[in-house]
């Protein structure tokens, strides 16, 4: 029984990612994280984004990035609640429902607290600067490369192509010695 | 009627990246230390599932080719690959596994990736007219290219339809699974 779970668990997380295409298109995530800091950069800034009625999308940039593929992602910031956005945003409400149906002692293993060393011993900028700067290049990596493990891992290789394959082969030899790597630090004691 | 599907799928998404236990970092660091790769079974296991199921639909019929996405290759998959794998192998998590964590267990380490993440996705927006610039997204150009022929609209490396590549596929990828569950 437990031997065949993960199977039951692969065909699930198949027929989610394929649900999507056949009804929608295909997953990402990455994308929505440069919606949303554009978001917050041209509040800060409203010169970045104006509306510009020649074109399609109906928007232009100054910046370069928003402005491409005639002004998209512009025009994604100025009208964020559209599919990509809000799949985004019902992916921890998903998350915590899931958590919820866990019980307990499952709960527990599925759990990161690090039980290892006593939470007053570390800083809590100690203890979640490590995942701001992970979340950091994690990001300005998977724009850089126009998709994440969902974009262009998953769905990407789904429908095979090249920059999927390439991109899961260049992530993995980097983070397989990475994660060695960290494992076989000395623990510092605080 | 889209807003309502992504809510859904959405949900979907993120409570099927918990249970299969994509979304915690201990879960994918073992994975990447090669300590326990079950997770690793799963997610190739169901990709390739996926893509039988994206076979099958075309060759029926029933799927809307229309809703094929594929990314262009270029050397900032390759640079941005490698960067993102720093990042995948010291915190153990990725932009979609840390929004699903942000919802369960670990929320505040999931929290501080996204914000991180904010923060780096505003820099590169900021920073992508010198990568442009410098021609990162021209070295390397393959543009659109798939494996195997998708649509009229990919070019593909092998000038093959999809009933050849659900032959090829399912030899690849489903019986090596059906060899090592006849050894389990």
């Amino acid at each position: 029984m437990e031997n065949n779970l993960w199977i039951k668990k692969a065909l699930t997380l198949g027929t989610v990612f394929f649900l999507a295409v056949l009804l929608v298109k295909p997953i990402g995530v990455s994308t929505q994280f440069s919606v949303l800091s554009g978001i917050f950069h041209s509040a800060l800034n409203e010169t970045v984004i104006t509306e510009d009625a020649e074109r399609e999308s109906g928007y232009r940039s100054t910046n370069p990035y928003y402005d491409k593929s005639d002004g998209k992602l512009a025009r994604s910031i100025e009208h964020p609640w559209n599919y990509d956005f809000v799949f985004v945003l019902a992916i921890p409400f998903g998350g915590y429902l899931a958590y919820l149906a866990n019980d307990k002692k499952r709960r527990s293993q599925m759990s990161d607290v690090d039980v290892t060393i006593p939470s007053t011993a570390k800083s809590d900028i100690r203890r979640y600067f490590p995942s701001f700067l992970g979340g950091f290049i994690l990001l300005y990596g998977a724009r850089m490369a126009d998709g994440c493990t969902s974009g262009h891992m998953m769905s990407g290789m789904m429908q095979g192509s090249i920059s999927g394959y390439i991109f899961a082969a260049c992530v993995f030899a980097v983070a397989i010695p990475s994660a060695l790597l960290v494992g076989r630090m000395p623990r510092r004691r605080d | 009627m889209q807003i309502v599907l992504a809510i859904i799928l959405g949900t979907i998404f993120g409570a099927v990246l918990y249970w299969v236990g994509a979304s915690s970092p201990k879960k994918l660091i073992a994975m990447l230390r090669l300590e326990d790769l079950t997770l690793m079974k799963i997610i190739v296991f169901a990709i390739g599932f996926a893509s039988v199921l994206l076979s099958v639909f075309s060759l029926l019929g029933w799927f809307n080719i229309g809703h094929l996405s594929v990314k262009a290759m270029n050397l900032g998959v390759v640079i941005g690959g490698l960067l993102f794998g720093i990042g995948f192998g010291t915190v153990g998590t990725c932009p979609g596994t840390c929004v699903a964590a942000a919802g369960s267990g670990g929320a505040k380490k999931a929290i501080s990736a996204i914000l991180g993440g904010l923060f780096g996705a505003w820099l590169f927006s900021v920073t992508y007219g010198f990568w442009k610039n410098i021609g990162l997204f021209q070295t390397m150009d393959l543009g659109k290219l798939t494996l195997f022929q998708i649509s009229e609209k990919y070019p593909a490396v092998f000038d093959i339809g999809y009933w050849d590549y659900l032959q090829s596929e399912l030899s690849l990828w489903l019986l090596p699974h059906f060899y090592l569950l006849g050894n389990m």
